[in-house]
């Protein structure tokens, strides 16, 4: 598709493609239907070092850059949302971990995520502090050597499934460090410690095979050791790590945008109405030609903005920002085209279109909304630099 | 002693259908040039195989020699090339079966003739042999020749139909100058394997089978007409990776080439890797269920239908047909 | 146990075309049929037995994409002969190139994939063995090397079942597609293969002469090149069975077949 990427990027692409084609896309309706996360997916992107990508090779993985991951999540959100979201949080959940964890912290969970052995959550959003991060209210409570974390989370992706979760607790309520942005500091809790429940699975529009959870900590002790950063340096930690993650989510809503392109495209071509394929009437041409610049449009923009933030731009926010904005839109537009263009047959569950539609609205969503995203890329502009 | 050299393949004291046909060419060749021509054998058996050969006319150079345990090939080589580079003839015609192929590659390393490959006819023109050959997946016949005076060319089965001479040829038994031996292979043992069959580049009449047999035992179904016919089973390289039948019945780009003067295709879509393998046939006829199968653009008869219909039908119509019905 | 393959770098099947001056064009390439069986039989042997494999291709830029692909398999390092000189060699200047860079290596065997139909003819490799002056087993359907390296057995095909052969190494071995299906490359076999080794050699590092490579000193030429005739196309036949067959049993019996 494109001669931007380097040999063995395509090469990459490629084969993930091939997996997703053969082993993921026959999964996915029933992924949909049911909506039971699907362990099965899990161990065969680990057993294909899918999983590995995002760590580096010191620790088992594969030394992915950001663009290499990127390509992966199309590829499989191409056939199916859930799917791709596996390996986007997988990258989510451990990247605090990879930007300012210790040696040691690192050798102590990066192999086996990278084996594909655990997964990670990511867990900031509460009840009441979803765009607004100064309202959270999990608490942080200093207690000798370790730490007391209290309060609960919403909206966890793969909250219930992961042996770790990255917490972002308040450790300084004073205003003035809320202020300052000081106000946070990030945890890895293990699975299974006292006082640490994954209760209430979400039922969801989409991305139903995605376990959606709420976690409670109920005096959760949790040894300083299990602190990543300094304290205070959750915000920070927070901020550097959507720069990475909203590209991965980009490239869902890109993937499932290009697999609702080609399905409508297929359709358009085979479908006759009037005597001729319908792809050939004017309106749909028109349509099925505006999904394909779109797509191709997020494609590229999504793949100058991980070259940007892999490179270290100064602006990494805002490219962040610019691509997930733009995806996540581009993708609710052609997944809706996709089912106008299969008219009735869009609307029935017999065609994958419907479940892209769904899956898509999730990108305008998480990962900070399309109005944060737009936020971010104003300030940014308004940003007086050298 | 210039002119034309054939290298002869004998199997179980006969000359190879193959060395007639390249026997055929070179006498053609020569009446056309004027040069003489030769058809060279050598073995334990080279003798008796002679009398053969000398009714397609070029004359016949006998080099008795007890057996080895080295290849085929490699004692060809010995003995050959040596006389080669003796008497060196202008053009060498050898036959592209595997054992050929080593023959002619070690030939090119030891006297450093230039050689033309793939050749499905030989023409003179020019003071010259002119090679066509199929490339391209078949797409393009092209003509090639030598720039210089002297070659190897390597021809397919099935490219000349043999024919015996009016006259017969001279047979003279030869000695071999110094013998000039390969680095050493030993052949251990011979193996036979239960389903292997006669080469079937030699056949007249090929029953290919392909995926659309759905298991092995499909082939029974191809088998049973194959026999009917007097002709071999050939195969399309999935069902061989499949192990549904084995690689020496494999027809394609991969497999074997052949051109037998009827092609039954049972089941097999006719994709390139297998149509490059059988586009030559005299008559092609093709049994599938699915009318947009590529093989109907190059089939000459194409039966729509379910080939489990159909084949066994055909092979009882056949039957009949040859014990005097139908 | 240091096992060579030789890669031949073909044009993707079905993209072949000649140029004007009836030299094979030079698009997207991609490794000859067989070769990957081969490159797939010396993993699994170095696998069990220890060792590495290394690859060796001739060809343009574009003869990277084969080896890269046959790295990411697992292949240990490559060797690429580059040189503009090399374009239009025959079978001859051929065998002398790849002489030139097997001379370079030191190894225990030395793999080479069956010809495709449109390949060389199946000659290279025994002229090639001839001039190296090592033992040449072909068309094998296994091999196996001895424990200690110092000799190899090969199962060559034949019409009846197969041979064996056994011989001392370094040795040729040409072997075919019954070795077994390649692997695909692993994701991590794909990012691996970015820092692998490469050496690129043009024809002065071999010590072959450009004049005696290339078109120019070609023994061979393409004297003219055209469509083949055209089948003219299939009588359709969509009746029930028998009376299908009966139409079938007329038609060969029209063209004298039965």
């Amino acid at each position: 598709m494109t001669d931007r990427l380097s040999e063995d990027q395509r090469a990459l692409r490629n084969a993930v493609r091939e997996l997703a084609d053969e082993r993921i896309a026959p999964r996915a309706a029933e992924i949909d239907q049911t909506g039971e996360f699907p362990w099965d997916v899990v161990k065969l992107l680990a057993d294909h070092d899918v999983l590995a990508l995002p760590y580096p090779e010191a620790y088992g993985g594969l030394g992915g850059d950001l663009l290499t991951l990127c390509l992966a999540i199309e590829q499989i959100s191409r056939v199916c949302a859930t799917s791709g979201l596996i390996l986007a949080v997988h990258e989510l959940g451990a990247t605090p971990l990879m930007l300012a964890g210790t040696d040691d912290q690192k050798q102590r969970w990066l192999p086996d995520l990278a084996a594909g052995k655990m997964l990670v959550a990511y867990a900031i959003t509460e009840a009441d502090a979803g765009s607004d991060a100064s309202a959270l209210r999990t608490r942080a409570t200093r207690d000798g050597d370790a730490w007391r974390i209290d309060g609960s989370k919403r909206f966890i992706s793969h909250g219930s499934v992961a042996g770790i979760v990255a917490v972002f607790a308040v450790s300084d309520p004073d205003p003035a460090a809320v202020k300052a942005h000081r106000h946070l500091t990030c945890f890895y809790v293990e699975k299974g410690s006292p006082g640490f429940a994954a209760d209430r699975l979400e039922h969801k529009m989409g991305i139903r095979g995605s376990p959606t959870a709420e976690l409670t900590f109920h005096g959760v002790v949790v040894p300083d050791t299990n602190r990543v950063g300094d304290v205070g340096q959750g915000w920070d930690l927070a901020m550097r790590t959507f720069e990475r993650s909203r590209p991965g989510i980009a490239a869902q809503a890109v993937g499932i945008a290009q697999g609702a392109l080609e399905v409508a495209t297929k359709y358009a071509s085979e479908r006759k109405q009037f005597g001729r394929p319908i792809g050939q009437l004017q309106m749909v041409g028109a349509m099925l030609a505006d999904m394909a610049t779109q797509t191709e449009a997020a494609r590229q923009l999504l793949y100058a903005a991980c070259d940007e933030i892999e490179a270290g731009s100064p602006k990494a926010a805002s490219w962040a920002a610019m691509c997930k904005l733009f995806a996540g839109d581009v993708a609710m537009a052609v997944t809706t085209d996709a089912v106008q263009v299969l008219g009735g047959y869009g609307y029935i569950t017999e065609y994958p279109v419907e479940r892209m539609m769904r899956d898509a609205k999730i990108t305008q969503l998480y990962e900070g909304t399309q109005q944060i995203q737009r936020l971010i890329v104003a300030r940014d502009l308004l940003t007086k630099r050298d | 002693m210039a002119g034309i050299l054939v290298i002869g393949e004998i199997s179980d004291g006969a000359p190879t259908r193959l060395t007639l046909e390249l026997a055929t060419l070179a006498r053609g060749l020569a009446e056309g040039s004027g040069a003489e021509a030769h058809t060279i054998l050598v073995g334990s058996g080279a003798g008796s195989a002679a009398a053969a050969v000398a009714t397609y006319g070029p004359g016949v150079l006998v080099v008795e020699e007890a057996g080895s345990d080295a290849p085929a090939a490699a004692q060809l080589a010995a003995v050959v090339a040596p006389l080669v580079a003796q008497r060196g003839p202008d053009w060498v015609l050898i036959g592209a079966t595997p054992d050929g192929k080593d023959f002619a590659g070690a030939l090119i390393g030891l006297t450093d003739l230039p050689i033309l490959v793939n050749g499905s006819g030989v023409s003179w023109a020019d003071g010259g042999p002119q090679v066509e050959m199929s490339t391209f997946g078949g797409r393009l016949v092209t003509q090639s020749g030598f720039t210089g005076k002297r070659g190897i060319i390597l021809v397919r089965p099935a490219s000349v139909v043999a024919e015996p001479a009016a006259r017969v040829g001279a047979v003279e038994t030869v000695s071999v100058p110094e013998r000039q031996p390969l680095p050493e292979v030993k052949v251990t043992d011979h193996v036979s394997q239960v389903g292997a069959t006669a080469s079937i580049e030699e056949a007249r009449i090929i029953v290919g089978g392909g995926r659309g047999l759905g298991s092995p035992q499909g082939f029974e179904v191809v088998q049973a007409l194959a026999d009917a016919l007097g002709g071999a089973v050939g195969a399309t390289r999935a069902v061989v990776d499949a192990g549904w039948i084995s690689y020496g019945q494999q027809i394609g780009q991969t497999g074997k080439m052949v051109k037998p003067d009827l092609y039954v295709a049972c089941g097999i879509s006719g994709a390139i890797q297998h149509k490059v393998g059988v586009q030559t046939a005299g008559t092609i006829v093709a049994i599938n269920k699915d009318p947009d199968a590529p093989i109907a653009e190059f089939a000459d008869l194409m039966v729509i239908g379910d080939l489990f219909e159909i084949v066994p039908r055909l092979t009882d119509a056949i039957k009949a047909r040859k014990s005097g019905g139908g | 146990m240091h096992i060579v393959v030789l890669l031949k770098a073909v044009p993707v099947v079905g993209t072949e075309r000649l140029d004007g001056a009836s030299r094979t064009g030079r698009g997207q390439l991609e490794s000859n049929g067989n070769d990957e069986y081969l490159l797939e039989k010396a993993l699994k042997l170095t696998e069990a037995h220890g060792g590495e494999v290394s690859l060796l291709t001739v060809g343009p830029a574009p003869a990277l994409e084969a080896l890269r692909k046959a790295l990411a398999m697992g292949a240990t390092r490559a060797y690429h002969v580059k040189d503009d000189a090399i374009v239009g060699s025959d079978i001859r200047a051929t065998v002398a190139i790849l002489e030139g860079a097997i001379r370079k290596l030191t190894f225990d065997l030395l793999f080479v994939g069956a010809d495709t139909s449109d390949g060389q003819g199946g000659v290279v490799a025994p002229a090639l063995a001839v001039r190296l002056g090592m033992p040449y087993l072909s068309y094998a359907s296994e091999i196996e090397p001895a424990p200690d390296g110092s000799r190899v057995t090969v199962h060559r095909l034949s019409p009846t079942g197969y041979d064996v052969l056994e011989a001392k190494t370094p040795a040729l071995v040409m072997g075919t597609q019954v070795l077994g299906e390649p692997r695909y490359p692993s994701l991590r076999g794909i990012m691996q293969a970015r820092s692998k080794e490469t050496v690129v050699w043009s024809l002065g590092d071999l010590g072959v002469e450009a004049g005696n490579v290339g078109e120019g000193a070609a023994t061979t030429r393409v004297l003219s090149a055209a469509a083949p005739p055209q089948r003219s196309g299939a009588t359709i036949v969509k009746d029930a069975p028998d009376a299908a067959v009966q139409q079938v049993v007329d038609f060969l019996a029209a063209r004298r077949l039965i």
